[in-house]
């Protein structure tokens, strides 16, 4: 797997790029995690977030002029956040005494700061932090006059004197009193390794890089700041303190500064969805902590979520694309040690909604799809995820079902009808009923062709099975002199065109869109939602579909999440059978959306709803079930139900259509399975023809224990890679199966004495 | 590892008609390969596995060996 390619999917995604306030705070705020904690009540949580970010918090915080604000996604809704007004807060309650760190040594290194504003002290700031030694230059009797002409009732000069108290750290002196005129800054120039000027007299004088400050190639540098912000101040000191740090440390003072004070975040949080809430008013000079906790709820914590918000796989994981890569990046490279990921990229449908969702063309369909191919590959899927489903698709193209023929009596054909292999598993009856409507209305000659597309290889990454399956398809399509396939199945569809190019193929619906419609046994005008397949996205099958029930007068009430936007049932990918919690999350999720009865087009899916109580119609039970009530509800076979009635639609079929008489193997013994052990069976995937396998060797070859006290056997069979084992009663009728279980681990029964 | 005590369990071998003992026992799974005290016939060494380990520690072990 090319893994450079995948971090390169990885990094479109934009789920962890910072709202549009924090972005254009100069200096990055993390304001929606201040908002959290403020909604959560965490006042002093919130005042640390603060002092992460601001140099002198309390200061900053009572006077910012937020201009966060102006970029508030709110604002439409509403009203801005009062960010500055929750800051004050934050402020109020939620202030503690800083941590003392370790002093930094001391870099001998020497910077002048001309200058005490906002500006020239969060560079002193930032530059003591560094281990520089300071001089500070002031032409007032106190540094920061800016500052104490804003005292008040909340910014007491007691507070500012403790903000302002790291001047008292013994790497800066301060020079008051001082006016730095041209003559004596060539002085100082010559005297310090960096000058920065942060007077507003001398700054006019030079001319500097808008980015670094630098002015020339010289060790001086101007803190221009057009702006009569406070916070774009303090943001140019901050900005100048990292290029003279980098100057006097001899690095590039260019490289990786995007993204350096403000700018627009390429997040576009979507509102459409959100109510408008209006600002919460103050009863007094700030906000109380109620107030306060209100307002930060109005916030909408701005995160990228198109992906998210529809996808309960997603929801479940709680992960966006962009860890989800990182950790299916890390699940491909360890060696050693556990592939933690494994479950979580298992549970992906790969129905595509999230790619359709994207605006960065950030699909996990394909990432999840060629990471399990790649799991195959190097021998690291989980074995027990996808076995019992390419088992069921061996079976469905075992001479059991698979089977091809032209339609009697024609030598040429145009069409091959492909009914899949859930179809005829779930709806046996159907079959006879399509083939016959289909040669009735088609004079060009239709054959038949039963098997499996090979959705489930494709699904659990089995590359090589899936090229199998389609070499096995193509060959009986080129000796049925290449028909054009009609495919009622939506997956049979997607993996047609992925894998057999060069077949032709129309979906069953275009063609009974085409033609009259069959006589419907059962009419009534139902109201139905319609659930489009996730593999019917993107084909024109939705609107022949559409166009069916409209001409039988249904009336459609259609869902929220349809055509380009729908979702999937749970059981692509195979998650159904790899994390059925993860499939039932998306059978409920989808049969939450709708108010109406469900009409799909796609066994499984109807298979699937009806599984949760979810009245639901194939559109086959509109035009061909003889009672709709009870197909509403229609519950869907067991697995070894669904072979054997594949079985009996190809020897039904065959017979029917073609006259063939096929031979059934004669049952030895008189096997019946109770309904605990019916249920086992469904719940750990034991079909019943391994069950009398089971049973058949135990009698043949006397392999069971006995149980005297109830006169029941137990016995097991290894057959490929699972060890069954079948309990029974033996009566005068025959054999009862009273409770089956398996195992994949393999037993070593030969003695260890023996071995050695 | 040792899993059962030496309780009794109710099955006795079809074949021999012996009484089953525990004894050690070689379990594969994909690469990992285990010695259990299992039950088993002492004459034609036929191994009893019964419901509660195959669905329980076994089952256990299998899915965290497919993670390796």
């Amino acid at each position: 797997m090319d893994l450079d390619r995948l971090l390169e999917t990885g990094d479109r995604c934009i789920n962890e790029e910072p709202p549009a306030c924090t972005a254009y705070c100069p200096l990055h705020l993390d304001v929606k995690l201040f908002m959290q904690e403020i909604e959560n009540g965490n006042f002093d949580k919130a005042y640390k977030i603060m002092e992460k970010k601001l140099p002198f918090p309390r200061i900053i915080g009572m006077l910012c002029d937020h201009p966060c604000e102006s970029v508030c996604v709110r604002n439409d809704k509403g009203g801005s956040i009062l960010i500055n007004e929750l800051e004050k807060v934050a402020v109020y309650y939620g202030y503690s005494k800083p941590k003392k760190g370790f002093p930094v040594p001391s870099l001998n290194k020497k910077v002048a700061v001309i200058g005490s504003g906002f500006m020239g002290i969060t560079a002193c700031y930032d530059l003591i932090k560094k281990g520089y030694n300071v001089d500070l230059y002031e032409k007032n009797n106190r540094v920061g006059e800016k500052v104490w002409e804003l005292q008040d009732k909340y910014l007491t000069p007691e507070i500012i004197e403790q903000e302002l108290s790291f001047l008292n750290d013994k790497k800066v002196s301060i020079f008051l009193n001082t006016t730095v005129d041209e003559n004596k800054l060539n002085d100082i120039i010559k005297e310090y390794n960096a000058v920065f000027i942060a007077a507003k007299s001398l700054t006019s004088l030079y001319e500097a890089d808008e980015c670094t400050f630098q002015a020339g190639n010289s060790n001086l540098f101007v803190g221009k700041s057009n702006e009569k912000s406070l916070i774009f101040s303090v943001s140019t000191g901050r900005r100048a303190a990292i290029t003279m740090d980098r100057f006097i440390k001899g690095v590039s003072i260019t490289a990786s500064r995007e993204n350096e004070g403000s700018y627009e975040t390429v997040l576009k949080y979507k509102i459409d969805d959100e109510e408008t809430t209006e600002k919460t008013i103050k009863s007094g000079e700030i906000f109380t902590k109620e107030e306060a906790v209100r307002e930060a709820k109005r916030c909408f914590k701005c995160r990228c979520r198109d992906c998210i918000k529809p996808c309960v796989h997603l929801q479940r994981f709680n992960i966006a694309p962009k860890s989800y890569i990182r950790n299916i990046n890390h699940n491909e490279r360890i060696i050693q040690g556990t592939h933690y990921a494994n479950k979580m990229i298992l549970s992906c449908t790969e129905c595509g909604l999230c790619g359709v969702m994207c605006d960065y063309d950030v699909d996990m369909k394909d990432v999840v799809k060629e990471t399990k191919i790649s799991m195959v590959e190097r021998k690291k899927m989980p074995q027990s995820a996808h076995d019992f489903a390419l088992k069921d698709m061996k079976f469905s193209n075992s001479e059991k079902f698979f089977t091809y023929r032209k339609e009697p009596e024609k030598e040429n054909i145009k069409y091959v009808f492909y009914p899949g292999c859930q179809l005829p598993a779930s709806s046996p009856d159907y079959i006879e009923k399509i083939y016959k409507y289909l040669t009735d209305n088609i004079n060009e000659g239709i054959g038949l062709m039963l098997g499996c597309c090979g959705a489930p290889a494709d699904w659990s990454g089995q590359n090589e099975l899936m090229k199998e399956t389609a070499a096995l398809i193509k060959n009986a399509w080129v000796e049925l002199g290449k028909p054009t396939f009609i495919l009622a199945c939506s997956s049979c569809m997607s993996n047609f065109k992925k894998y057999m190019e060069e077949i032709n193929f129309i979906s069953l619906w275009e063609v009974m869109d085409e033609y009259e419609l069959p006589k419907l046994n059962a009419s009534q005008s139902l109201k139905l939602n319609i659930h489009d397949p996730c593999t019917s996205r993107n084909t024109n099958m939705q609107d022949s579909i559409r166009n069916i029930v409209a001409k039988i007068n249904c009336e459609v009430h259609e869902l929220k999440y349809s055509k380009e936007f729908t979702k999937c049932c749970g059981y692509g990918g195979l998650v159904y059978f790899a994390n059925r919690e993860q499939s039932n999350d998306f059978i409920d999720d989808r049969i939450m959306e709708s108010n109406e009865d469900l009409l799909v087009y796609c066994t499984m899916c109807k298979d699937l709803f009806t599984s949760r109580g979810k009245r639901t119609f194939h559109m086959l039970d509109l035009l061909f079930s003889d009672d709709l009530e009870k197909s509403a509800l229609q519950k869907m076979p067991t697995l070894s139900e669904r072979q054997h009635n594949r079985m009996h639609v190809r020897n039904n079929l065959l017979k029917n259509i073609w006259g063939e008489e096929v031979m059934y193997e004669d049952e030895k013994y008189n096997i019946k399975i109770n309904d605990n052990a019916t249920a086992k069976m469904e719940e750990m995937y034991i079909v019943l023809s391994d069950v009398k396998k089971s049973v058949e060797n135990s009698i043949e070859n006397k392999e069971r224990f006995f149980n005297p006290s109830d006169n029941s056997y137990l016995t097991r069979l290894r057959i490929e890679n699972v060890t069954y084992w079948v309990q029974y009663e033996v009566n005068e009728e025959g054999i009862t199966v009273t409770n089956v279980y398996s195992h994949r681990m393999e037993v070593v029964e030969a003695n260890n004495e023996d071995i050695r | 590892m040792k899993i059962y005590d030496d309780a009794n369990i109710p099955w006795i071998c079809d074949k021999c008609n012996e009484k089953l003992i525990l004894q050690k026992t070689n379990v594969l799974y994909l690469d990992a390969d285990f010695e259990v005290e299992l039950w088993k016939c002492p004459k034609c060494k036929m191994v009893l596995i019964d419901e509660e380990l195959a669905r329980g520690k076994i089952l256990e072990v299998e899915k965290s060996l497919e993670d390796k």
